[in-house]
Parts: structure tokens; sequence; C-alpha cells
């Protein structure tokens, strides 16, 4: 594995743009574009936990 | 200001690629008691299955526990099908309006299934399949050209957005004849292409007959998928040699995902991709679970992230062993030895020999003067199993019938336990096919 990756500061950073993409898309319910395309970002945010987040929150990260 | 390249390293998922065993072990199993929660939580015909076994989310503790959901297969899924929610029946697991993508199986084994998708999980068919082309070499540097129809069936579509997603430029090359899209990759300097062993050899021939040496078009790696062939060592080095290419295989379906991916090394198996599925390999005869490298069964496969039609313990019918070493590449997902060995239901006795199609390929193929095509037909001759290998003599070797029968002959016996009928045809007189072939006929009533 590469050395000198901050595993826990991406896994954090993949939660904070779930949550405000999550936020995002709430707000956005009137709002087919914002809508629509944040909800796209949430598939791609579901990658990188599938990638990673997946587990950090196992406790399996090297 | 130049662009600087940017030096990657060998893995798309450095940490997933090379965690290790232990570690990937217990991922799959909380993410297969997740996937198993939501098919039984969402899917009435899941949760009809597993009531009927007497299993829920609360009993699976262990890998051994996993055992005891029961499988599906293909069939069950026919008969779900084409009713409500239309058209997918009672495994959908999420709202008709979340299913965003439409496919269905081939047919090829009897009526299609659909399958359903999500945007999301078609962003993680792209992704699966990002693991096998960053382990391929394709890099964003490549331009890669797609030749196949883009159609109801998954074929290469989630290649084409891995390709995307790794950065590469994507040629689409549907609509076009074989012709023009051979003129195609020679007038963009495409660099690299996915398609079946059986298009790739196809497509190779086509060059030829306009006065194209394949080997001139540029492409530097193919991918192969869709039918047996790229792991299959004298077909790989057939398209190997054609196009002055390396050949990459990679098994996947419709109704489970891109499991596996042979990579760089290749070390004569496929990585499965452990971080995206659960594979189990199971005696065909005794039902017995195989963990030791080198003894065959047939592979239950679970996508441990797919959420619109779950695959969660797939019987497959796809024959696997696990190899004895680990891959020079350093990825700890573990081998399997030369790729999908077969198919349960494609390996028939003949005689009272077990017979698997592929073996013929490979001695067909591996033996010089013979033309690519071949067709194998099984017969009843009153009581008795006959047997008829029909083959090309590469055109100018017709000289050379004798010592290529006597070889043919010998490799045969050694490679199958079985003697032939053999035949032997002109260059270009057996049938062509255009994607995936279908050689092995078997007239037996019955089969």
């Amino acid at each position: 594995m590469e050395p000198k990756m901050d595993l826990k500061a991406m896994d954090a950073r993949i939660k904070t743009i779930r949550s405000s993409a999550e936020e995002l898309q709430a707000l956005a319910a009137e709002f087919p574009a914002l809508n629509r395309n944040t909800a796209r970002i949430l598939a791609s945010v579901k990658m990188l936990e599938i990638n990673l987040s997946d587990l950090a929150d196992q406790g399996l990260l090297p | 200001m130049g662009v600087v390249p940017k030096k990657w390293g060998p893995y798309w998922n450095p940490v997933m690629e090379t965690l290790p065993h232990d570690k990937i072990r217990r991922l799959q199993l909380e993410k297969f008691k997740k996937i198993f929660a939501w098919s039984h939580e969402r899917s009435k015909f899941h949760r009809g299955l597993y009531e009927k076994a007497g299993i829920g989310p609360q009993d699976i503790r262990s890998l051994q526990d996993v055992r005891r959901v029961p499988t599906v297969e293909k069939s069950m899924m026919r008969d779900i099908q084409r009713k409500d929610p239309f058209p997918y029946g009672d495994a959908l697991c999420v709202p008709l309006e979340e299913v965003s993508e439409f496919r269905q199986t081939s047919g090829t084994t009897g009526q299609p299934v659909y399958q359903p998708d999500t945007w999301q999980d078609w962003e993680w068919w792209a992704e699966c399949w990002a693991y096998i082309l960053w382990a391929q070499g394709y890099r964003p540097t490549d331009r890669v050209f797609l030749p196949f129809g883009y159609n109801v069936f998954v074929a290469f579509w989630a290649g084409h957005y891995a390709a995307e997603k790794i950065g590469a430029e994507v040629v689409p090359g549907g609509v076009l004849d074989t012709q023009a899209r051979i003129l195609k990759i020679q007038e963009l300097h495409c660099t690299a292409m996915m398609a079946t062993p059986t298009y790739v050899l196809g497509m190779a021939d086509t060059a030829r007959k306009m006065g194209i040496d394949p080997v001139s078009l540029g492409i530097r790696r193919i991918t192969c998928a869709g039918e047996p062939g790229a792991s299959i060592p004298a077909t790989k080095r057939r398209m190997e040699e054609a196009w002055g290419a390396k050949v990459y295989d990679h098994a996947g379906a419709t109704e489970i995902g891109a499991w596996c991916f042979e990579c760089e090394a290749q070390s004569g198996g496929l990585h499965v991709n452990e971080a995206c599925f659960l594979v189990e390999i199971q005696d065909v005869e005794t039902g017995e679970y195989i963990e030791e490298p080198g003894r065959r069964g047939k592979m239950v496969i679970t996508a441990l992230d797919r959420q619109a039609q779950p695959c969660v313990r797939f019987d497959s019918k796809d024959i696997i062993e696990w190899a004895a070493e680990p891959c020079p590449c350093g990825r700890t997902f573990r081998l399997i030895r030369g790729g999908v060995i077969g198919r349960a239901d494609d390996i028939t006795k003949v005689k009272g020999v077990l017979l698997s199609p592929s073996a013929i390929e490979e001695v067909v193929r591996g033996l010089d003067g013979l033309g690519d095509e071949f067709e194998v037909i099984v017969e009843k001759d009153g009581d008795i199993d006959r047997i008829t290998l029909k083959v090309e003599i590469v055109k100018g070797r017709e000289g050379e019938r004798s010592r290529i029968e006597g070889q043919l002959k010998d490799q045969l016996r050694l490679k199958t336990n079985l003697g032939y009928i053999l035949e032997f045809h002109d260059y270009g007189k057996l049938p062509r096919y255009d994607v995936k072939a279908k050689r092995f006929k078997d007239l037996r009533k019955g089969h």
C-alpha cells in the first residue's frame, strides 16, 4: 500500500460529503436539477464508501 | 504550461487490493449480513425462500452460517418475473421509479432473465469494471475502442463507463460494421479494446481480408469477456499473436456483476474481486464447500452491494477452483486457477467420460495449421455416443494434413480421453459467429 495516505482523514471527508449531499437533496426536494444531480452525487459517494469507509466503519483499516 | 502526467500505482484501490485476507473475510461477513438483511426485508421472493429455510438476518454470525442461506438459481428468477412490479416481479428491492437501467441475460440457457439496476447499482458496475481495467494496465492516456452493440445485453456497457471513470477516452463503435470498426481504430490510433474472443479473432480475420495487418493497428491491450477463450492458453495465444497485444480475461454475468479479472501479471488465473463479491465453491457431487486450492466445484456468489435485484448466494453453475499460489502482482484478492473452467451444465458425459467443451478448444487452437473455427457434434448411433469434430486447415497448409491429423488424434485422446470422428474442411467452410459462438452441439435426446 502507498505510504503516507491519511485514510482516516479521507474517511472523515467522505462522511462529510454524504452528510452535505443528503442535506442538499432534502432542501432541493422541489428543485429537480439539484435534487436529481445530488442523487447522482450520492451514488458516487456510495462508491467512496465501498472503497474505503466500509472498511473504516468495521475498524479494518490497515 | 504543460500537464505533468500523474504517476499512478498498480492498484485501482491500493487499500482493498492489498488488505490482509483475514480482514477481507471479516469485511465480507459484515457486508453479507447487510445485503442479506436488505433482501430479506425488501424482496418478497427472497424472504419467502429464507422463511421456508428457517433462516433470518439474526442467524448470520459467521461465514459458516452464510452457507445455510438458500441458493438462488436462474430458473427461479425466470419464474417470478414478467409480473408486478412489472416486469421484475417479487425480487425487486427498490421502488420501480428508482430503476434506471434495464438489461437482460442473453438467453443462451433459456428464457432471458431481466436485470434492473438503480443508478447506484450502475455506478457499482462501472466501479467493479474500474478494478478490472486498472489491473490490466488501462490508464487515462488510453483511447479505448468498444466494438459492441450497445443494446439490452449488459456486455461491455460497464466497461465503457469504467473506461471513462478511470480517465481514458472512449470511442463507441456501436453501429459500425466490422470493416468500419477496423478503419476507425486505424484512423484514431486506438490503444485498447474490449470484445468477446470470437469477435477478436473475427476482427483479425476481417482486417487481413482488407489487406490490413491487425498488429499494425496499434491496439496494445484487449479485454475479453462474454465467453471462455481468453483463459484458454491456445486461444489467448492466437489472439495475442493476431493483434500484437496483451489479451486479458474477465468473467462476469448480468445477474451477478463483474466479479473477476486477469491482471497484468497473467499468472494463469483470475482475481476474484473480494471487496465486492463473496465467492464460495461447492462440490458438484457432494455439496461440500471447498476452501483448499486444486479442487473444482461450482461457484455460489453474492454481490455485496447490488441493491435493485440483489444477487445473494446465486448458484452460477460456473466451475472454478482456487489457485494454490498468490499472484506476483501483490493483490491479496484470491486467484481462481485457469479462470472459469467450464459450466456444470456444459460438462457432459460422452461414452461414459466427462467432457468439457473448453478442453477441445484448447487442443484445436493449440495445433499449428488448424484454423480458429471448429464444431463438435455429439449424437447417438443406436445406444452408442458418437462425437464428431469438424476443423479447418489453414490455407496453404493442406499438404500437412496427415501430420496435423495425427497430432490432433493424439492430443484429443490425451486431453479428453475420447476418440472422435474427424472431419477436415477447407478454410472458411465452417460457420462463423459474430459475437458469441455455439460450437458444441449435443443432439442426443434430453440434452
